[in-house]
């Protein structure tokens, strides 16, 4: 589902993202780990699409539509036959058709299914919660060539999915994370999680900020919603206490801007106990 | 025709504004094509309505209900463009107690050319009213507003300048009783140049103003407001909220006063002027002024200025919402503050639209 080779990025000029390459298959969770300052939040924002944040070498390749088993006829053009994406966004190789994303702009990306969690999510005054969850799925509908979702049906969907998540149809209609808190932030990140329903969820410290009940709350919210033969999720994290919830299928530590280590759930726990320094150098 | 004398920019209150396309727009032939769709809101109860087509009303298509046309008692002779206006025009004259059927809708349609026309709105002791001014086309539109509101009396007078073109000037003298409330919300939202005076006098004791409205400018356009709260009597409170976008190489410009007598002692006056540029080429011109004789007052007053949250930009984004449209959305909420001071909520919706219809155009 998302093939990232030998990126390289930088940020205000400087080198943060060093050559890293990661694969990552549909159905499965990976784990970034990693100390500060290792790049996890650069590769957050370099697949998001942040400005700023430039790649200066490498490839990022989105959904084999093979492996998610999707028809790429319908998937990838508009429904009135005319081609969404140009050709410089869709090759094909040995792996079927694939979505060259570092071509697409940020909203293009959502639309391709791609979503973003935030470490810090940012506030809005003016904006609803409802309003911009709206916004949002339906611009997403529309790039997609879907009918947009009425406000009836939007508002049943998004009371189910706040209420699995703890979060209010009081809250939803305030402003966008204004006077949140830090738990009820990242809550609210899942909810839009949720709605959404994305592919592909890099989910950068999801964790942080979180108390013990609110981190399960949050870690369930993960399973239920992306742990799905057609999904894929990418935990970028510091600790190892969310993985106890949303148990992944890969482990990787990245340092100094690439993947150091590989393994499966027992390297979070080697890492836990022996710090990354043992490992990472 | 008589020789239009205007103020130049070196005068200090008309520094910001640009009145060098009102001689060739005044020479211009009125065209008299009136449009097919008129924006009357439609909020239950039928109130008066009341078309006027450069600035004379079209009979057939009114309802004066109770609003009479006859000479008004206005005296402008200080201001530059609303000493223009003569004497006959239209009046909403209310006893005590009263309140028309409903809202008051006054759709003002310039065809070309200058048209000047004066109002009176007297509302006696616990009258209330709401009137909706709209004013579309692309000649110049010049006005001149007396308000006057007895004990207890309500005022609320909501104002779109929607047109494709041309210049709007508006000017407004309120005095305002013992009491009783005036607020005043104008949208800025077409392609016509603006010029906005209002001089409120809180003459009674406990009298509330509220005078605000969002300006929104693209291209070459210029909105300019010059505003003064009078605080004559104790205990009286005024709130002055201002949002201006500006876009292209536009300019906005709003100048707020509050003044407290010495006799105006717990005052409570505030002011939020806020800019917001969707272009490094345009201008937001914000000035707060406070005079204050009094010693036991409470005045807050905040200007800034700035551009779309970068960090919300991407968030949205993020979430799959295309960048205009995402600007369109920040814009939104960045104006709605000063929208959502209008009381009935058809009135608030329309506006809400007009301004939508604007950020769509420009985005």
């Amino acid at each position: 589902m998302l093939q990232i080779k030998n990126l390289h990025a930088e940020v205000d000029g400087k080198q943060i993202l060093n050559g890293l390459t990661l694969s990552v298959g549909a159905g499965e969770i990976h784990a970034i780990m990693g100390p500060n300052g290792a790049g996890k939040s650069t590769l957050g924002y370099v697949l998001g699409g942040r400005p700023g944040y430039e790649v200066t070498e490498g490839s990022v390749r989105f959904l084999s539509v093979r492996h998610a088993g999707l028809d790429p006829a319908s998937t990838f053009s508009s429904g009135g036959g005319e081609e969404r994406w140009t050709p410089d966004q869709v090759r094909g190789d040995e792996d079927g058709e694939w979505i060259d994303l570092l071509e697409m702009e940020p909203d293009e990306r959502a639309a391709a299914g791609i979503f973003l969690g935030f470490q810090y999510p940012v506030e809005i005054p003016g904006v609803s919660n409802v309003q911009f969850l709206r916004t949002a799925i339906n611009a997403q509908r529309r790039a997609r060539g879907e009918a947009e979702l009425s406000a009836g049906d939007f508002l049943r969907m998004a009371r189910a999915q706040g209420e699995a998540l703890g979060v209010s149809m009081d809250m939803l209609k305030r402003p966008v994370n204004v006077g949140f808190s830090g738990g009820e932030k990242k809550r609210n990140e899942m909810v839009q999680m949720g709605l959404i329903d994305p592919r592909l969820a890099v989910l950068d410290e999801t964790d942080s900020g979180l108390d013990i009940d609110a981190l399960r709350v949050v870690g369930d919210g993960i399973n239920r919603i992306m742990r799905k033969a057609d999904k894929a999720v990418l935990l970028i994290t510091h600790y190892q206490r969310l993985l106890d919830t949303v148990e992944p299928d890969h482990v990787h530590v990245l340092a100094g801007g690439r993947i150091v280590r590989s393994g499966g759930p027992e390297l979070a726990h080697e890492l836990e106990r022996e710090g990354y320094g043992a490992i990472a150098g | 025709m008589t020789l239009l004398e205007l103020p130049s920019a070196r005068d200090e209150s008309w520094r910001w504004s640009d009145l060098s396309s009102l001689p060739a727009i005044a020479g211009r032939q009125p065209a008299g094509t009136v449009p097919e769709a008129l924006p009357w809101i439609d909020c239950g109860g039928e109130g008066p309505r009341l078309l006027f087509v450069d600035g004379k009303l079209a009979a057939e298509q009114s309802n004066l209900g109770s609003v009479e046309l006859g000479t008004v008692t206005a005296d402008p002779a200080d201001h530059a463009l609303a000493r223009l206006v003569g004497s006959d025009g239209w009046k909403l004259r209310l006893g005590r107690d009263h309140a028309p059927t409903g809202l008051v809708q006054i759709v003002h349609v310039s065809t070309g050319g200058a048209d000047h026309l004066p109002s009176e709105i007297e509302l006696d002791v616990d009258a209330q009213a709401s009137v909706v001014e709209t004013y579309m086309g692309d000649g110049w539109i010049n006005r001149l507003a007396h308000i006057r509101l007895l004990k207890g009396a309500r005022l609320m007078l909501s104002r779109r300048v929607i047109g494709e073109g041309g210049y709007v000037s508006l000017s407004d003298r309120a005095s305002v009783g013992e009491g009783a409330s005036i607020t005043v919300t104008t949208l800025a939202a077409g392609r016509a140049d603006t010029r906005l005076d209002g001089r409120v006098v809180l003459a009674g004791e406990a009298a509330f103003a509220e005078v605000g409205g969002a300006l929104l400018a693209s291209g070459k356009q210029r909105h300019d407001a010059n505003l003064v709260i009078r605080h004559e009597q104790r205990s009286g409170m005024s709130r002055q909220v201002w949002r201006s976008v500006a876009d292209d190489a536009a300019i906005c410009s709003v100048a707020a006063r509050v003044e407290v007598a010495r006799a105006a002692q717990k005052t409570d006056g505030e002011q939020s002027l806020k800019g917001l540029l969707l272009n490094r080429g345009a201008t937001i011109n914000a000035k707060p002024e406070l005079e204050i004789f009094a010693d036991d007052v409470k005045c807050a007053h905040g200007a800034t200025v700035g551009e779309l949250d970068r960090n919300a930009l991407f968030y949205l984004a993020s979430r799959g919402v295309p960048r205009d449209e995402a600007k369109a959305l920040l814009t939104q909420a960045f104006v709605a503050d000063a929208i959502d001071r209008i009381g009935e909520a058809a009135v608030r919706e329309a506006f809400h639209q007009d301004a939508m219809a604007w950020l769509g155009a420009s985005s």
